[in-house]
């Protein structure tokens, strides 16, 4: 039996080695396609996430529709590698994807090193910056929306007691809770803030709605009145806690939640939802690739050019649009500056 | 009338253990009928297969004259026949109803009718059980008269009872066939199983024997004597623990002195199993504690082994104070080990027999060297073990759960004295042991013995017990009450100091003396 | 004697053989059930596994899988079940690129000390759950469990701007370690094989060899399958507890290496997370065994390859999830199925060799 043992050993280790080694076989990557269209790799969550993912497949959409490019949607598991969205990035250009989009920041990285693999592809990131020169990085002021999601929240609350719920806590977010304070504490300074997140640094944040109801309970009972979520799908769980409750508003994120269907019978609670249009840039860089004049580098989507904005259905926040035109304005003017990361 | 149980050519295999062929048993109704057999001779495997819990491979079983085939003891229980197991299956945080009651809860409910029904049998059959004691306050005789209202509870017509002797001490054992003989007056029909010559005698009116998996004889008490009944049952040589001469030496090899151990069980309830020990054993004697079981043997053997830890005393082997060293060192300093139970502390079950070999002497020749094992030397010693040591199995490579149980412990006993020790603790040494595996254990022991070996026997065999040792002492409660002479001791007086009923020195007489050291008994002398 | 060995091969083949028929065929229901062609499924995975940088990358996924199994079953040997690896190994992984990231010393210093800060932190973090159920008597799944989410909050504390990380872009991550403390690599095409190959395969050696070989290890297999025998047999089933607990540990420690010295070269927010759990089911998958786990590793590295691949051909993407699921339920009850009816077959030709042997010592009697 041991004998045997060690016999296979040798032979699978040497077998594996011989074929790594020789690199005997085909590789893949000799493999070509022709344009195929679009291809978007998401973050967990997937295309259904009611929120920043389905921002970016309207994006998709409107090509589709718009231009008549074709397209490839790609989900993240939960606890991935460099290595398996490398692979799922390789795998839509190998397969003649272009561009290829990775949603969120954790594609930052591999989508810069998979760029330099495939030269003649464009590579796009969302909420990530470009290192190589067939990238283009979309990067958003989330904490300027989120300024005015804390002025109109302040303004909103009976109770003088807002919350914000975030995903994971990481830098992205935190951005997001940094402009909501702020919002707040400049509109109402007496009122109370209470920030907590899902996961200090775990993606499932971004796809456990339940714990976002549990998070979004705790704060209801507490008194608190007002609560923006920044969680991905998660904020659904948030969003449903929070209609419960009679008198009490939820803030959502990204796509504009009150429109979405999967949030249909909550929306009368969705007091405004901060808008990144992800949507947008990705319609961007779809049409510029289609243009034959691809986007690259870096661009930032700001409050000033809506790039970031509050979503106006349902008309909750019509009777203080004045107070926040005021504020945008102030920020757009750089009277305000918003920070990045939250007061500690 | 139809026989209460006819039993007709039961066969059943099984791997590498005595199994049954042939039985033919016929059991009258409103009898008690002793089934008598040696330990492994293949009793209890019948009576499981009577009760549902396993299926013969071949042959009948008729009840009240019918056919039938049982799946399970439920089926069993449907047929009035009930169960005394040889372990008690009680609660022991409920009370004598709850036990009673549980899992019968539609027979008679929980409450007040219950009740009535238990005391009404309790009152019938005089077994005098209180229904609102906590089970764990009840002594082993009281728990299994519990046992049996159980089974009545539940309706049983046929008994059948596991060596239900086995725990009781003797004042106890004529108590319970007092009840027997009450329920037998009754109609009741009790199956009654033993190795113990003369209660069966006493109590049975029919006795069958069965030897080596099947019955060989059918008899009635009127007309056998003990001799030939215990000549049915091993055939026709008759193995005798008798040791002859002394070998016994004034060189004091293991002394135990004022070991003491309080335990608390998981309700944080203190209780002192060790109390005071104190025994010498010399090189060359055998000393043997007697004791109903639960009374701190067990306790003793781990606390010598240094698998427990005593609260206060010490234990010095061979002159050197071992009371702090680990087992691991305790084993390499001499002592062999050969415990109550092989399955949870002697083998590895599913280890080949060569790794068993190397269990419990892992740091010593042949099996290490360094830090390193040393497989090869340990694979041939196993051979050889297998060959001295007669152990009856086709190779070392098979595992130590396919062999039976005898030969499961020669491989223990061969493992322990291949590393000559100076002291062998064995516990219950034959213990679901064959009559040929028995022998050959006993004649190691003797072997070992003459050769300058220490022995602390422990046995629940009092005529191994009286056969093997050169001095006796008495168990209880933790204590070490009683000591006696194995040359004029007999049974019935161990028994009765192993109640508590008598302390000191037993003479012949049976009378408790004085608790003066007879000079000519050195191992006794603390 | 023969006989028996001849057996034992043939049941050592049988259970993995049966676990992957039977795998196979359920998969194939399943991918029935949801409307398209197992057999063409099967055929995109074996072309597209058996590519060239296909093989690279799955020997590359399976290192760190393996040296997680590894790291389990240490735990699974000793019948210790240490789910806390994931913890283990992401706060280990923490620590050494924090210790990593602040020298800049020659690579053949700091590589070997970046690697020994992880392996005692993780042998700390997986010895804390070893000296409750010591001392405590706690269970070790209910610590190790809980101390996974307290070594997530301590790297979510630690891991922010300001403390032991600092801000890039919307990412928090240690500083990078110096280039002279990357580990090296196997030069293969099109993409090289990583170095730490070599660690994973003495690993494995390594506790094949402890397991087998030395005294230790017959040790700790003897607490593994009996306590009560370990104890009487004079192991000390509370010092084996702590010790494999740290061993274990240290073992988990190595698991975020080669992602850190060769991928991330630091610790960030997207450090992977769950390798922990993946190596809950190779160890399962592998039968403890080095060999085992090691072709379990490349199996589960080949699935994933293969799945994203799928995903293309239009199947479900959690095909793939399924597989694995399925093919552990699979492993683990041919196993056990296995080893029963082996160790009936055992008793039974044991009983039968022992009756024949018997019979002819009563012929031999009877005609003398």
């Amino acid at each position: 039996m041991h004998r045997v043992s060690k016999i296979v050993a040798t032979g699978v280790a040497t077998a594996a080695l011989a074929a790594s080694l020789t690199a005997c076989g085909e590789s893949s990557t000799e493999a070509g396609g022709a344009d195929k269209g679009v291809g978007l790799a998401f973050d967990v969550g997937g295309r259904d996430d009611h929120s920043f993912n389905e921002a970016a497949s309207r994006g998709v959409d409107k090509a589709g529709k718009e231009l008549g490019v074709k397209s490839k949607l790609m989900t993240a598991k939960n606890g991935e590698t460099e290595a398996d969205r490398e692979q799922r990035l390789s795998s839509l250009a190998e397969a003649g994807y272009n561009p290829v989009i990775g949603v969120g920041f954790n594609y930052g990285k591999s989508v810069n090193k998979v760029a330099k693999d495939y030269p003649k592809t464009t590579f796009g990131v969302v909420d990530s910056g470009a290192t190589a020169k067939n990238v283009y990085g979309m990067v958003f002021a989330e904490h300027e929306g989120s300024y005015l999601a804390g002025v109109a929240a302040a303004l909103k609350s009976k109770t003088h007691k807002v919350g914000f719920i975030g995903g994971v806590n990481n830098a992205l977010i935190q951005k997001f809770q940094a402009g909501f304070e702020q919002g707040v504490r400049e509109t109402d300074p007496s009122a109370k803030i209470t920030s907590e997140y899902l996961y200090a640094n775990d993606d499932k944040g971004f796809n456990d709605p339940a714990a976002a109801k549990g998070k979004a309970k705790g704060m209801l009972d507490a008194g608190i009145d007002v609560i923006y979520t920044a969680a991905g799908q998660s904020g659904n769980g948030s969003i449903e806690t929070v209609a419960g409750k009679k008198g009490t508003w939820a803030i959502g994120v990204d796509s504009d939640q009150y429109l979405q269907p999967g949030l249909a019978q909550y929306k009368g609670s969705i007091l405004t939802s901060v808008m990144k249009n992800v949507d947008v840039a990705v319609f961007d860089l779809v049409k510029s690739v289609k243009d034959k004049k691809p986007l690259t580098g870096d661009k930032l989507y700001t409050l000033k050019d809506n790039g970031v904005r509050l979503s106006t259905s349902g008309g909750f926040i019509d009777d203080i649009q004045a107070k926040l035109d005021a504020a945008k304005e102030k920020i757009a003017s750089g009277q305000v500056k918003v920070g990045e990361s939250p007061k500690k | 009338m139809a026989p209460a149980v006819e039993l007709r050519g039961i066969t059943k295999r099984f791997p590498g253990v005595v199994a049954n062929h042939d039985i033919d048993i016929t059991v009258r109704r409103g009898t008690v009928h002793a089934l008598v057999g040696e330990n492994g001779a293949g009793k209890s495997t019948l009576m499981k297969i009577l009760y549902g819990m396993q299926k013969p491979d071949e042959g009948t079983i008729g009840i009240d004259g019918e056919q039938v085939s049982f799946h399970s003891p439920a089926d069993a229980i449907a047929r009035n026949i009930g169960m005394v197991h040889q372990h008690f299956m009680l609660a022991d945080n409920l009370t004598v109803l709850e036990n009673i009651v549980l899992g019968g809860e539609k027979l008679h409910g929980i409450g007040g009718r219950a009740r009535a029904e238990i005391v009404k049998i309790s009152d019938r059959y005089g077994l005098g059980v209180r229904p609102d004691v906590l089970v764990e306050d009840l002594g082993v005789a009281d728990r299994q008269r519990v046992e049996i209202l159980k089974v009545l509870y539940r309706g049983a017509r046929t008994l059948i009872l596991d060596e239900p002797t086995a725990v009781l001490v003797p004042q106890e054992v004529d108590a319970l066939f007092d009840n027997l003989r009450e329920l037998k007056a009754e109609g009741l029909t009790v199956i009654f199983i033993s190795h113990k010559l003369g209660e069966v005698l006493s109590v049975a009116d029919d006795i069958t024997v069965i030897r080596r998996g099947t019955t060989v004889a059918s008899v009635v008490p009127g007309e056998t004597t003990p001799k030939q009944l215990a000549e049915l049952m091993v055939g026709s040589e008759l193995p005798s623990p008798q040791t002859r001469e002394s070998t016994v030496t004034d060189v004091r090899m293991l002394e135990v002195e004022g070991l003491r151990l309080v335990t608390a069980d998981a309700e944080g309830v203190r209780r002192t199993v060790l109390d005071e020990v104190s025994l010498t054993i010399h090189k060359g004697e055998v000393l043997g504690i007697a004791g109903v079981e639960g009374n701190g043997q067990a306790e003793l053997v781990e606390a010598i082994m240094g698998m427990r830890h005593p609260d206060s005393g010490t234990v010095t082997l061979d002159g050197t104070d071992i009371s702090h060293a680990a087992t691991r060192t305790r084993r390499e300093d001499g002592i062999g080990y050969i415990p109550e139970d092989r399955h949870r502390h002697g083998l590895l079950l599913e280890a080949p027999l060569w790794e068993n070999r190397i269990l419990g002497h892992v740091t010593e020749r042949p099996n290490a060297k360094g830090r390193l094992l040393d497989l090869k030397a340990a694979r041939a010693d196993t051979e050889r073990i297998v060959t001295e040591y007669d152990v009856r199995t086709p190779g070392i490579e098979v595992t130590a759960a396919s062999l039976s149980g005898g030969n499961q412990q020669k491989l223990i006993v061969g493992r322990e004295m291949s590393h000559h020790p100076k002291l062998l603790i064995a516990a219950h040494p034959t213990r679901g042991v064959d009559v040929g595996a028995q022998a050959q254990i006993w004649d190691q022991i003797r072997t070992a013995r003459r050769e300058g070996l220490a022995v602390l026997l422990i046995s629940a065999d009092l005529d191994e017990l009286i056969g093997l040792s050169d001095c006796l002492r008495v168990m209880y409660r933790g204590r070490l009450v009683a000591d006696a002479d194995p040359a004029t001791i007999t049974p019935e007086e161990l028994g009765s100091a192993m109640t508590g009923a008598a302390s000191g020195h037993l003479t012949a007489s049976g009378e408790a003396a004085h608790q003066e050291p007879r000079p000519s008994q050195e191992g006794e002398s603390e | 004697m023969k006989k028996l060995d001849k057996n034992k091969l043939i049941l050592g083949v049988a259970a993995p053989v049966l676990a992957i028929v039977a795998a196979l065929a359920i998969t194939s229901v399943i991918i029935l059930a949801t409307g398209k062609d197992p057999i063409h499924a099967y055929t995109v995975m074996a072309d597209f596994g058996s590519k060239s940088d296909s093989q690279v990358w799955i020997v590359n996924k399976a290192i760190p899988y393996y040296l997680s199994a590894l790291a389990v079953a240490i735990g699974f040997r000793m019948n210790l079940f240490n789910i806390g690896v994931d913890g283990q190994y992401r706060i280990a992984a923490f620590f050494a690129a924090v210790v990593g990231g602040a020298l800049t010393l020659p690579g053949f210093l700091q590589i070997p000390l970046i690697i020994i800060v992880a392996m005692l932190v993780g042998s700390v973090w997986a010895g804390i759950a070893g000296l409750l159920k010591t001392t405590r008597g706690v269970s070790e799944v209910i610590t190790t469990i809980m101390l996974n989410s307290i070594a997530a909050a301590v790297i979510g504390y630690f891991l922010q701007e300001g403390r032991l990380a600092q801000k890039d872009g919307n990412l928090f991550h240690t500083p990078n370690i110096p280039s002279s403390s990357h580990f090296f690599t196997i030069p293969t095409t099109p993409k090289p094989l990583d170095g730490f190959l070599v660690v994973a395969v003495i690993v494995g050696a390594l506790y094949w060899f402890v397991l087998n070989r030395t005294r230790f290890g017959f040790d700790l297999r003897t607490v593994g399958q009996s306590e009560s025998a370990a104890e009487a047999s004079g192991v000390s089933v509370k010092r084996m507890v702590v010790t494999s607990m740290l061993l274990s540990g240290a073992a988990a420690g190595l698991i975020g290496m080669p992602t850190l010295l060769g991928v991330s070269y630091n610790y960030g927010t997207d450090f992977p997370i769950g390798i922990g759990f993946t190596g809950i089911a190779i160890a399962l998958l592998g039968r403890n065994h080095p060999v085992g786990m090691a072709a379990g590793a490349l199996l589960w590295g080949f699935l994933e390859r293969t799945g994203t691949q799928l995903e293309f051909e239009d199947y479900q993407q959690e095909i793939v999830g399924v597989m694995q699921g399925v093919i552990v339920l699979c492993v683990v009850i041919a196993y056990e199925l296995v080893r029963r009816y082996g160790l009936r077959l055992q008793q039974r030709q044991v009983g039968e060799e022992l009756a024949a042997q018997a019979r002819k010592t009563d012929k031999a009697e009877v005609s003398a």
